[in-house]
């Protein structure tokens, strides 16, 4: 904060002298914070060591020395938890913090060398069998548990992904669309409606019931991302439908009605909370969503007047949807 | 030349300080009102997810008045659409000063995308009129214009890269027939003279405005610095470039040079922005390391990747162990601990990154990935 701003707002009246002392006070102690670069150095740090340590015993898995590298994957888990469960604050079902600096990045490492050690398990003495379900399913527990038990969001983001993959679907943020073939599986577009639903409701009752209600942003991102994705593809399965005679019936209004139905309840949830991200988000889906509706109807008109409509409809909309957007700004800033 | 209204820019500044003093209650709410009152703000600045959204809406209409404006007028030939192109990003520009003096937006997204979009529209016009028949050097000129423009108008942060990369590019095509060796060392001297000037620039009351801006061209202009003097760059583009035919293995002329400039430079960055306490310094310092463990590890072969990920990882976590440790408590005007207000989107975004990197895909069919602890070997490799 500068303090000849405060001083001459001191002069014009408009802040109390007391104020521009606290200020003054403020700006001299002000320290210089490394925060955040030690934070992603320690991040970096964390991802090289696991990574390391999984691809050194993956190749390794034949030799003599594969069985210390495994011992000491194990002994840095267990350590890693040991040291976490030492530190950790008492357990709550509200937001904990942190005991130091250092704890998530342990408890990441501790729990990314867990899994490496599972996965060691699974292809040298295929503990789990065939049943591949339980290969994935016991990690999301486990992370599950980690996440709750001390309170990491991160590690509830890795739980989610599990969760999707023991399911059949990729869902980290950059690959949702390139690892998922939606159009080709109608199986696939039913699980991103079911596990998008599930996260959106556990989202809800978290916050409702009170129980780590800082998580919901985490389980409601993921949850409407998949399931509007989802929606979207399950809308467009059939692409702009087939002029020649509707064979494929009506499936596409079912969709659309669901999608708006959900896109009104996100938006009423969003303004509650007062979310901007949300609101973002859930406006440029039903906009997707409308607008497929819109040119789907053009298509079936089948005309060069319907071509321009388009245009204009593309150009109206738009300008709608800005203005939509900017009153809700207002809205919300106000209230 | 700005194209808002200078008073009502320190306005916001002034309004941003009480809001942060607010924040850690050094001034009282009513203070914090007659603030207000005292110094008011009619620009329209949405919050940042409003702003994308209002952005990619613009995109949409300007793309869709342009094909509808396109249709009307079809069958004229390739110089009437590059004719119609360049009225296009005029009209464009009229929208934004429009936007900015009736609408009053600042920043909104809106005026952002047409920026975009009549900068690209007119650049685009006179391609297709001139059938790109014009040196690369003309080129470039073509995009500094009005990307400098753009800046100097609209004081718009991500324009002021636009415009730092034309002008190096156009240095380039104009050294291009002085030889190879000349071009590092005049590109390292221009990133140079840019990141001072913009130090300077910075601390000038006049150009307060332009801040952002400039502080963009510092870390731009150190990046380049480095890239210029490093040998990897150096060597690959000037084989390319230079037809020298180099084999595997075989260095340039005088590469020793530019290895000494690979590897000194990021500490050095890091060295002078922790005496200077700068945080541009510092941070693209650390980010620059990457380029030398990069560098170093597409010539010399030091150890097999996956025991170098262990050793380095392993390494930096003992540094930041080892900062950590060291600043508390505070040393020397340093802390470890979070200064900063508002913290609770940077975590989640956080958790968003940690989601990516250590992701394990869906399993598919009846095969079993080796999962988890590989995996995350594909986040890694993009940090290298």
């Amino acid at each position: 904060m500068n303090i000849h701003l405060f001083e001459k707002l001191q002069n014009d009246g408009l802040v109390s002298p007391t104020s521009t002392e606290k200020v003054r006070l403020i700006s001299a102690n002000k320290l210089f914070s490394l925060h955040w670069e030690l934070k992603t150095i320690l991040y970096l740090g964390v991802l090289l060591l696991s990574g390391g340590l999984g691809i050194l015993i993956y190749k390794n898995i034949d030799t003599i020395g594969h069985q210390a590298i495994l011992a000491l994957i194990a002994l840095i888990s267990a350590g890693c938890f040991a040291y976490c469960y030492r530190k950790k604050l008492p357990f709550s079902w509200n937001k904990v913090l942190a005991p130091n600096g250092f704890f998530d990045y342990v408890l990441l490492l501790g729990c990314l060398t867990f899994l490496t050690f599972l996965a060691y398990l699974q292809v040298q003495y295929n503990v789990f069998g065939t049943r591949y379900g339980a290969a994935t399913f016991i990690p999301m527990l486990v992370l599950l548990f980690c996440a709750y038990f001390f309170d990491h969001l991160g590690i509830l983001s890795m739980a989610i992904t599990n969760f999707a993959a023991w399911l059949g679907l990729t869902v980290t943020p950059l690959q949702l669309f390139q690892s998922n073939d939606f159009f080709v599986t109608g199986r696939l577009i039913n699980t991103g409606v079911f596990i998008g639903a599930l996260l959106v409701f556990i989202a809800y009752m978290g916050d409702r019931k009170n129980l780590k209600k800082h998580f919901a942003f985490t389980y409601s991102n993921f949850g409407v991302h998949i399931f509007m994705i989802a929606c979207l593809a399950g809308l467009m399965g059939d692409g702009f439908g087939n002029r020649y005679g509707d064979e494929n019936g009506y499936g596409y209004l079912g969709w659309f009605l669901l999608m708006a139905a959900v896109t009104v309840f996100c938006y009423m949830q969003a303004m509650k909370k007062r979310s901007f991200y949300f609101l973002l988000i859930v406006a440029l889906y039903g906009y997707i969503g409308l607008s497929y509706m819109v040119v789907r109807g053009l298509v079936a008109i089948d005309s060069m007047g319907a071509f321009y409509l388009g245009m204009l409809y593309f150009i109206v909309s738009g300008i709608g949807a800005v203005v939509f957007l900017v009153n809700i700004n207002k809205r919300i800033k106000k209230a | 030349m700005i194209s808002y209204n200078s008073k009502t820019l320190d306005n916001i500044e002034v309004i941003e300080a009480a809001e942060k003093a607010l924040h850690k209650k050094c001034i009282t709410a009513e203070e914090y009102q007659q603030i207000k009152t005292a110094y008011p703000v009619d620009l329209y600045t949405p919050n940042p997810y409003v702003r994308i959204g209002l952005f990619i809406l613009t995109v949409i209409i300007v793309f869709f008045s342009f094909g509808l404006f396109c249709l009307l007028t079809m069958n004229g030939g390739e110089k009437a659409i590059g004719v119609l192109t360049f009225i296009f990003g005029l009209g464009c520009y009229a929208a934004i000063e429009y936007m900015v003096h009736e609408k009053k937006h600042h920043k909104s997204g809106v005026d952002t995308a047409l920026m975009w979009m009549s900068g690209s529209a007119i650049i685009t016009a006179v391609f297709i009129i001139t059938d790109m028949h014009m040196p690369p050097s003309l080129m470039c000129l073509l995009v500094l214009l009005p990307a400098t423009f753009f800046v100097l108008r609209f004081a718009d942060v991500l324009m002021s890269v636009v415009a730092f990369l034309s002008f190096l590019a156009l240095l380039y095509c104009i050294l291009i027939s002085a030889g190879w060796m000349i071009i590092p060392f005049t590109m390292m001297g221009a990133s140079f003279a840019v990141y001072l000037a913009a130090v300077q620039l910075a601390k000038v009351q006049t150009y307060r405005h332009y801040l952002s801006c400039l502080q963009m061209l510092q870390i731009v202009s150190l990046i380049t610095l480095y890239l210029a003097g490093n040998y990897f760059v150096v060597r690959e583009v000037s084989n390319e470039m230079f037809n020298l035919y180099l084999l595997t293995g075989e260095s340039i002329p005088g590469g020793w040079i530019f290895w000494i400039f690979t590897i000194i430079l990021p500490p050095l960055y890091i060295f002078a922005g922790i005496r200077k306490k700068d945080r541009i310094l510092i941070r693209t310092g650390l980010f620059l390391i990457a380029g030398i463990v990069f560098t170093i590890r597409a010539y010399h072969s030091v150890a097999p990747i996956e025991v170098a990920m262990t050793l380095g990882g392993i390494v930096l976590i003992a540094v930041a162990y080892g900062i950590t440790k060291l600043l508390q408590p505070s040393r020397k005007g340093f802390t470890s601990e979070q200064t900063d207000d508002d913290v609770t989107d940077a975590i989640q975004l956080e958790s968003l990154i940690i989601a990516q990197s250590f992701h394990q895909g869906g399993t598919q069919g009846d095969h079993f990935d080796f999962g988890g602890g590989s995996g995350s070997g594909g986040g890694a490799s993009g940090t290298y």
